[in-house]
């Protein structure tokens, strides 16, 4: 037995290996090389009657030999069970459901609150809360609406019953708390309930959610105002949105504007949904009243800021194309599995 | 705010097209909300703001439309009055103004041999195309001049006011519980809240409100007294909620009427009547007490004040020339401008106020869009981001979030067989709305059958809101229900499952765990809307943070919730957040092979599951590390009274692999305490 022995035993095994075509033969070829009694087993036997000068080099290449044989066997076996044509696997019928843990959803108008808050967060504002009751002090007065003044109207109030005490009827009493408990600079923008007393209908409805914003410091401008509404209008309805703000009146506000983007059906060439105007209003804003930072202790010489506010139902409902506010509080789950 | 294009023109020359125009003045705050056109003519319908009375006039939309088309406007170019009193003998009419605070100017022009008829077809129409119903001739004056000038006018038949020798108007608080029948034909009691006109005997007319039928002006009317005046603000307004009415005189008193318009209105009408009816004015009596003669103090506006609000600067001349087309006289004096506001412009109070006018007038559009200096805010938004988590957390098992109205029928609490505690409205807007909810347990039921109704199942919801147990306190809680079966076909084809309370149990204990708070005790407790033996008060931390059960059939079947069994818990929020704990600290895993034991025993239907596993926990020490209900069974093979149930033990060492035993001890020892303590027999 010689190294060109082995040489030409690598050859024809090889061959052998690649000439086979199933498991079982596969089986049998190893068995005849590399079993206990093979073909390798007795050309390692033989190591002993070999002279002590060859010894070293013949164990060389017969452990060669076998690391590549069994790297051969190896690899034909995998390639022997990839081709499938062995084993059968149980019919799947992909057709039939999947099987799945069911998710639940977060209501729209939360994932809308969310997503505002987010867009206003990533812009540096800290989201604040307060309560629902609230008092003619926070949710009039300090805000500098006269008690018996036709600008009330647009806030129609719920009062509790023998109480000076009343829902708030929006969310900008949160203005008047924050203010007064916290200093310049400031920056935060307040979600919550609402409450007016509109009968409930298509488009009204006596509970609603609004989301309020404002930032007061030094130097703080009405194009401040505009760049960061517009990042907001943009985040929310998309690059392409146009923006318009309007000169309006609040109490809490001067100068005031109202807000318009081009409208998002349309885009702004008039439809239906902005009563072919080809633009739709979506909030309120300016800078706040002098009478408002007076309430609260600011210096309105030193400080300035700006204030806006949004329904969020509104912001919903045009964003999710719905038609009607009450589907909100119905809570069909057919509804609410849509968002 | 009806306006028409044509009338706008006799004050101002309008060069821009209907459309044009309409859009300038949406884009100055003058919103149109109509354009239509009509008769040969333009109506636009103008949303008005309240703190702009001026425009609710059509010379003070003009003189808009004149600043922002920057081209002058004529708005008062009737000549003014002859001093009629030097014609006429002292008649016999005294005004008598009860409190000048009510009403700080009154006049009354008498006119006599009118001759009432139609008035004129130009004027029925400019009337029909702003919607106001014309009357007759005298009517059609008084309401053509309150749109013109925005001073709200009203004619008495002068014949018909009842007086003693000489006529007397007095303007006076209603006494409680006269009565007047007006114009409208409807009777209304007065009260002392109430302002009125009268004559000598009774109220003619409710200031500012609505006239009086009696005194009407009709075909048969030959002279009358015309009124012209301002009145209280707040009186007018407090008159017509009370009464329930909104007329085109009390919408502009209400929001104040200028008052050197007041004469010029009615001297107007005066003219106008003799133009058209022919009469002739014999007397002209103007009663104030309070003219302040004294105009307010010029408004100081500094220059670089409107750059520092608005982030652009305006050239000086420009903001002259604005603030002096709307009717301000400018001065310059030292780097600020000095701004004198005219009667009709009493909204203008400072200097914020004029950079608004201006930056109004010359563009929002022009306002460039920066970005402001923001400090950030490193704070956790707190409460509001945990709610976000809670969601987060409840919506991957499966529920959804539903949002319900606060307000609530008290009804509907006894329907829960809740005692009522809560908060009511005082002007409810129907019985259904009437109170805040203290709990939000009606709104769940009712969800929870609307859903049914439909074959919507299962009905698992939570929400978060706040209940309200006082004024002064509420409070946020979050709710959660399970109802009736999920189903669904699974490996092995139709699989159904039944919500249960355990599912409920399991749904608190992972929101528990995922918020790191250490456990949660459900304990025995009394509720009315559940079940003596399935409600349980939840204590989490060291606060009893809410309570969880099943609500009793008969509570469901007055929410029409038929043939399902619904569970449902309140947690109060303030007690969790308390206890949240979000941080994490890694615990190394074991470095040695656990060895897992089951004990499948028969005891008392009687006994708990968490004594017994309680009871295994203990004697197990030191090596058991879980103990897990594995199964348990009833019925068939099984005494009566009895249960059999079967707990999965782990044992496991962090310091060497345990030997066999070690574990058979240990094992033992459990069985012998089951045997001994609860009478547990081996199966």
């Amino acid at each position: 037995m010689s190294t060109s022995d082995i040489a030409s035993i690598k050859t024809e095994v090889a061959q052998a290996i690649s000439a086979a075509t199933g498991k079982d033969e596969l089986e049998a070829l190893r068995i005849k090389y590399l079993g206990r009694k093979g073909l390798l087993a007795e050309m390692t036997q033989s190591f002993a009657t070999l002279p002590a000068e060859e010894k070293p080099q013949f164990g060389r290449a017969i452990n060669e030999l076998k690391a590549y044989l069994v790297g051969l066997f190896a690899e034909k076996q995998k390639s022997l069970e990839s081709s499938g044509k062995e084993e059968k696997n149980a019919f799947v019928d992909i057709g039939m459901p999947g099987i799945a843990q069911e998710i639940g959803r977060m209501h729209p108008l939360t994932q809308v609150i969310r997503e505002i808050c987010e867009i206003f967060s990533r812009l540096g504002f800290l989201v604040v809360e307060g309560p629902e009751i609230e008092t003619e002090e926070n949710n009039f007065t300090g805000l500098n609406i006269p008690l018996e003044h036709p600008s009330r109207d647009a806030f129609d109030t719920f009062y509790l019953k023998n109480q000076k005490l009343l829902l708030r009827s929006h969310t900008s009493p949160v203005q008047i708390r924050a203010m007064k408990s916290r200093k310049p600079p400031l920056a935060i923008v307040v979600p919550g309930r609402v409450y007016r007393p509109d009968a409930l209908d298509a488009s009204h409805s006596f509970m609603f959610h609004q989301i309020e914003g404002f930032m007061v410091d030094k130097n703080i401008k009405f194009s401040d105002l505009k760049g960061v509404l517009e990042a907001f209008a943009k985040s929310v309805f998309g690059d392409q949105i146009k923006m318009r703000l309007r000169p309006h009146f609040f109490p809490f506000t001067e100068p005031s504007a109202e807000v318009d983007i081009s409208c998002i059906i349309c885009k702004g060439k008039g439809c239906s949904v902005c009563g072919r105007k080809g633009w739709l209003e979506v909030l309120g804003s300016g800078m706040i009243h002098p009478n408002v930072f007076k309430h609260v202790g600011y210096d309105p010489e030193k400080y300035t800021g700006f204030a806006f506010g949004m329904g969020v139902e509104r912001i919903a409902m045009l964003k999710y194309g719905i038609n009607d506010i009450r589907l909100f509080y119905e809570n069909d789950l057919r509804f609410l599995k849509q968002f | 705010m009806k306006v028409t294009y044509n009338w706008l023109k006799d004050f101002v020359q309008i060069k821009l097209a209907p459309q044009a125009l309409a859009e300038k003045l949406t884009m100055a705050g003058l919103e149109v909300v109509s354009l239509e056109e009509k008769d040969g003519d333009w109506v636009l319908e103008i949303e008005i703001t309240s703190n702009r009375p001026d425009w609710l006039s059509v010379a003070g939309i003009a003189r808009e439309v004149a600043a922002l088309t920057n081209v002058k406007c004529e708005i008062r170019n009737t000549k003014s009055e002859t001093n009629h009193k030097s014609k006429i003998p002292k008649t016999k009419l005294e005004i008598k103004i009860e409190d000048k605070k009510d009403c700080p100017l009154y006049t009354a022009r008498v006119i006599q041999n009118v001759k009432v008829a139609q008035s004129p077809g130009w004027m029925r129409k400019r009337l029909e195309l702003v919607g106001i119903r014309p009357v007759n001739n005298i009517v059609d004056i008084t309401n053509y001049v309150l749109l013109e000038t925005g001073e709200p006018l009203h004619a008495f038949d002068l014949d018909k006011l009842a007086h003693q020798d000489g006529f007397e108007i007095a303007v006076r608080r209603a006494r409680n519980g006269e009565k007047i029948m007006a114009i409208d034909g409807k009777e209304r009691t007065l009260d002392k809240d109430i302002l009125v006109i009268a004559d000598s005997f009774r109220p003619v007319a409710v200031a500012g409100v609505i006239g009086g039928k009696d005194t009407e002006v009709g075909p048969g009317t030959k002279n009358i007294l015309l009124e012209a005046a301002k009145f209280s603000p707040v009186l007018i307004r407090r008159g017509r909620q009370k009464l329930g009415i909104s007329t085109e005189s009390s919408y502009r008193f209400e929001r104040d009427v200028d008052m050197e318009s007041v004469n010029f209105a009615s001297l107007r009408a005066g003219q106008m009547i003799q133009k058209e009816a022919g009469g002739g004015t014999v007397l002209f009596l103007s009663q104030s007490k309070a003219v302040p003669k004294c105009r307010p103090k010029p408004i100081k506006l500094d220059v670089q004040k409107v750059k520092n609000v608005l982030g652009v600067e305006i050239p000086v001349p420009k903001i002259k020339n604005i603030l002096g087309h709307l009717g301000l006289k400018v001065k310059t004096a030292r780097g600020s401008l000095e701004v004198s506001v005219p009667s009709f412009r009493r909204d203008l109070l400072r200097d914020v106020d004029l950079i608004e006018e201006v930056c109004r007038i010359h563009g929002y559009g022009l306002i460039p869009v920066t970005t402001p200096c923001i400090t950030p805010q490193v704070f956790s938004n707190g409460e509001f981001d945990l709610n976000f988590i809670i969601r987060n957390i409840l919506i991957a098992e499966g529920l959804n979030e539903v949002i319900t109205h606060s307000l609530i029928n008290e009804d509907l609490l006894e329907r829960c067989a809740i005692g009522t505690k809560g908060v009511f409205l005082d002007n409810p807007l129907s019985k259904e709305l009437e109170m805040l909810r203290p709990t939000l347990i009606p709104s769940f039921l009712n969800v929870t059958a609307h859903n049914l109704n439909r074959k919507l199942k299962p009905v698992r919801i939570f929400e978060i809101a706040k209940r309200f147990l006082s004024p002064e306190k509420e409070e946020y809680v979050l709710t959660i229900s399970l109802c009736a079966e999920a189903s669904w076909c699974g490996i092995n084809g139709k699989q159904e499952e039944k919500m249960s309370l355990l599912h409920l149990k399991g749904v608190i204990e992972n929101l528990l765990e995922r918020l790191g708070v250490g456990g949660c005790d459900f304990s025995p407790a009394a509720h009315n809307a559940f079940y003596a033996n399935a409600a349980f008060a939840l204590k989490i931390g060291n606060s009893q943070a809410g309570i969880m059960g099943q609500v009793r059939q008969e509570i469901l079947n007055a929410f029409d919730i038929k043939n399902q069994a619904l569970f449902l818990a309140e947690i109060n929020l303030g007690d969790l957040y308390k206890v949240i704990n979000l941080n994490r600290r890694f615990m190394p895993l074991p470095a040695y092979p656990a060895v897992t034991r089951d004990i499948s025993i028969l005891v008392g239907a009687d006994i708990g599951v968490q004594e017994l596993s309680d009871c295994i926990e203990q004697e197990g020490q030191p090596f058991i590390k879980e103990v897990k209900v594995a199964d348990f069974y009833a019925g068939e093979h099984i005494p009566k009274g009895s249960r059999g149930l079967t707990f999965s033990c782990l044992y496991q060492s962090a310091e060497r692999t345990l030997q066999d035993d070690e574990v058979n001890g240990a094992h033992q020892k459990i069985l012998e305490n089951l045997k001994n303590k609860f009478g547990a027999k081996l199966r």
